[in-house]
């Protein structure tokens, strides 16, 4: 099933051959690999590549901007290639699938194994998408401590950049980050709360010199592709006469939720409202998709 | 010369009559012998009478002895026949008539006390079903035994006393029951005026409460379940006259009512350990004892850190969670204990707690945390009506009126709604030998949790966006029928169901 490219052919990706000595001989794969990797034309998988990489502890809030940013990039063309371990990596690639985009996960280990194995279904979707999975290892060869940080050189080599939405200090993200770099790749970084543990490390890049994003404007600008105003997934705008009307329950619940979001029970506190009010309609503006709800929070969609 | 002596021996719940047949032969080597299917504790009980009877100051008469417990192929347990034991030996030496229609039931001390002896209560039930008019128990057993009317319970000290009372020297009175209040631990540790904040935790509580659903609460350390938890005694309704017979009951087969002790009027409140035994928490042994969750009936079961219970313990209480009673079989006996208790269960969210914690950060990886939530079994999640997220409280933050717990909602307060929704529920159920909405069939949802239109088009709308199971759907039902209950009105509306939905199952998945 697993199939095999060597460095020598020609449909080997142009972007992963230059990084010279640390290009991999071989790399097995699963999925539909186009024809050449150099043909002209905008539909080439290897073409536009974004690497999106990510804390495997990833919040909430690394969650909601992978899932914003990613749905509008992929579906804009860009592939994304991440290294589908949990968190980051798969928020990344589900991101894409679901948003109809195109995607390539580099596995750390043999190309017949998966891993996570309980990312199977994800597995499959991305297959199913046109997608790519790839390894440098062949057959049943387990993943080592080693072989996740080799797996990272091949997901900077293959994209012309590397967002990185969460990272702690000592976060494999930021291996990833430092080979892009090293190759000359362009490096995004979703700022985070100075207080959280998984954006010290984001912080961190921005220092460095990574570029700031706020919206995937920021880096489709950096791709010289056009906003496509229709987004397939998740509608962005909602018709303004759903909102509800000043004054009532709702409204005060969304200005609350506008600022951060919030628990049940420090809505009901700040609106002094009983907890079986707050309930009630919580999940009536929930099933009206006003409001949507996250590790035991709140926010406004 | 042959003298029976009426007990009774308790196989669980049930009570069958024993005959103490004792023989003193005047032929034959002096001896002292005991048949009849005895386990050790009754064997034993030669020693225990020799002794007593000669500390009475009474010889001990140098006869061929022989005791046998009728019927006997029953199994007899226990130091309960001690007493009847005693009384035959005295009944032949000192030559007084049996009393008629009398139960004797009491272990012995070597100073020729009694002491304290279990299923003195069951033995009462038994004699008051079979026309017995007289009960000779240990004093401190004598009150329970008493709490059943019509029948005369005589509390005995010593065996001096009981033979001045037989040869009708001197009588024993009989005891006047009294319901014992002091001693017995407030069934509540917390009034739910002393817990800040968690007010939803605090609704689903008075839910559970009201309808008798089991609930289950995943929070970080600290964050209060244990509190919460604690403070649902003071919110359940009292036990009626039934229900403290049934729970008195059990607690006199486990011996665990204190001597003096009267019928239990409060519900149990059981918190055991997640390193208890299987056969402690569920009932069994070889001699099938009842376990936690028996002592629990009518009452909570509490089981906090629930992921840390062992798997076989956890699938064990699915039937009795299903049925509201547990068969224990043995090869020579079955024993049904009722079971019939509230569920209430605390877990962490991850191995570290942490999860979702506003200032702590959780150091687990998605995998164990994945591994450590699948600890607790699906089938025993999917008869959890009510799941529940809690968040630790930072009181810092709360203003002065919201700290000041007079304003708060007291105890008190929430057991009367959750009184009169129970009421309603059992007027409801007269015929259907259920009591609560829990307790509630698919047959029973249907007659009487009626959707409207759209308070059924809200539930079909939230299990597609919830993925909410065929089980789950129902137990939304089941859930806004124990809310409207509350609100004391019959029918379940849009606002009912919706708060329902709050308490859906839900994964705590760092999503």
């Amino acid at each position: 099933m697993a199939q095999v490219v060597e460095i020598t052919d020609k449909k080997y990706p142009k972007l992963l051959k230059e990084i010279g000595s640390l290009a991999p001989k071989k790399l097995y794969y699963k999925g539909n690999w186009p024809a050449l990797s150099h043909a002209e034309g905008s539909d080439e998988i290897f073409e536009n590549c974004l690497a999106v990489v990510g804390s495997r502890r990833l919040t909430s809030y690394g969650r909601r901007a992978t899932e914003q940013l990613i749905t509008e990039i992929a579906a804009a063309g860009v592939t994304i290639v991440s290294g589908f371990m949990f968190g980051g990596d798969e928020a990344a690639h589900s991101a894409a699938v679901k948003a109809g985009g195109k995607t390539i996960a580099v596995m750390p280990c043999g190309i017949n194994i998966i891993h996570p194995e309980y990312q199977k279904n994800l597995y499959n979707e991305i297959l199913e998408n046109n997608g790519l999975i790839i390894s440098e290892y062949e057959g049943n060869f387990l993943p080592q401590t080693w072989s996740f940080v080799q797996r990272d050189r091949i997901v900077a080599g293959l994209s012309k950049a590397v967002l990185v939405t969460e990272a702690s200090l000592n976060s494999g993200s930021l291996i990833t980050a430092s080979y892009a770099k090293k190759f000359g790749r362009k490096v995004f970084s979703v700022p985070g709360q100075i207080f959280s543990e998984v954006s010290k490390g984001t912080i961190k890049l921005i220092k460095e010199g990574a570029e700031v994003v706020a919206e995937a404007k920021d880096i489709l600008k950096f791709y010289k592709i056009l906003i496509n105003p229709e987004v397939k997934g998740r509608p962005t705008s909602r018709v303004m006469s759903d909102v509800p009307k000043t004054g009532t329950l709702e409204e005060k619940i969304i200005d609350w939720l506008k600022r951060e979001p919030m628990e049940a029970d420090a809505i009901a506190r700040a609106l002094c409202v009983s907890a079986a009010k707050i309930g009630t309609t919580l999940s009536l503006m929930q099933l009206k998709g006003f409001i949507n709800q996250d590790a035991g929070k709140y926010y406004v969609e | 010369m042959l003298i029976k002596v009426p007990s009774v021996a308790n196989l669980g719940l049930e009570t069958i009559k024993v005959d103490v047949e004792v023989n003193l032969a005047s032929r034959g080597l002096p001896g002292f012998e005991i048949v009849g299917l005895a386990d050790k504790a009754v064997a034993e009980s030669k020693e225990r009478v020799r002794t007593a009877i000669s500390s009475c100051g009474i010889d001990f008469p140098a006869k061929k002895i022989t005791v046998n417990l009728a019927p006997a192929d029953v199994p007899k347990e226990g130091s309960l026949y001690d007493l009847p034991i005693a009384v035959g030996i005295l009944s032949s030496i000192l030559q007084f008539e049996m009393p008629e229609k009398s139960l004797f039931l009491g272990e012995l001390s070597f100073d020729g006390s009694l002491r304290h002896t279990k299923g003195a209560f069951l033995m009462a039930l038994f004699a008051k079903e079979f026309g017995f008019l007289n009960l000779f128990v240990p004093k401190d057993s004598a009150n329970e035994a008493a709490a059943i009317k019509g029948i005369k319970v005589f509390p005995i000290e010593n065996l001096t006393q009981l033979s001045h009372h037989l040869l009708k020297r001197k009588n024993i009175e009989p005891v006047v029951y009294k319901e014992v209040l002091e001693n017995i631990p407030s069934p509540a540790e917390f009034d739910m005026k002393e817990v800040l904040g968690q007010e939803q935790a605090k609704r689903a509580i008075e839910i559970a409460a009201a309808g008798g659903h089991n609930i289950i609460m995943v929070g970080s350390p600290g964050s209060g379940k244990t509190m919460l938890a604690r403070a649902l005694p003071g919110i359940l309704p009292p036990l009626n006259e039934t229900e403290a017979l049934e729970v008195t009951k059990i607690f006199s087969a486990a011996g665990s009512i204190p001597p003096g002790g009267s019928l239990m009027t409060f519900r149990q409140f059981r918190a055991p350990h997640h390193t208890a035994s299987l056969p402690g928490l569920i009932g069994g042994g070889s001699k099938p004892h009842p376990g936690e969750i028996s002592l629990a009936h009518r009452g909570v079961l509490f089981l906090d850190e629930f992921n840390e219970f062992p798997r076989s313990i956890m699938e064990a209480m699915r039937q009795p969670l299903e049925d509201g009673y547990l068969t224990i079989s043995r090869s020579k006996q079955r024993v049904m204990y009722p079971a019939d208790f509230m569920l209430v269960a605390s877990a962490n969210p991850c191995p570290c707690g942490y999860l979702n914690h506003p200032k702590k950060n959780c150091i687990c990886n998605q995998n164990q945390i994945r591994k450590y939530q699948k600890r607790i079994s699906g089938p025993i999640l999917d008869r959890i009506d009510l799941h529940i997220a809690i968040m630790p409280v930072d009181t810092t933050e709360f203003s002065d009126n919201q700290k000041n717990t007079e304003f708060l909602e007291s105890s008190q307060a929430i057991k009367q709604r959750v009184v009169l929704a129970r009421q309603k529920q059992s007027k409801r159920f007269e015929n259907d030998f259920i009591h609560s909405n829990s307790q509630m069939k698919n047959t029973h949802i249907k007659k009487y949790c009626k959707l409207a239109k759209d308070v059924e088009a809200i539930l079909r709308q939230a299990s597609l966006k919830f993925q909410l199971s065929a089980r789950s759907y129902m137990k939304m039902i089941k859930v806004a029928r124990t809310i409207a209950d509350l609100d004391q009105v019959e029918e379940i509306s849009v606002n009912h169901m919706a708060e329902a939905l709050q308490y859906r199952p839900k994964t705590y998945e760092q999503a």
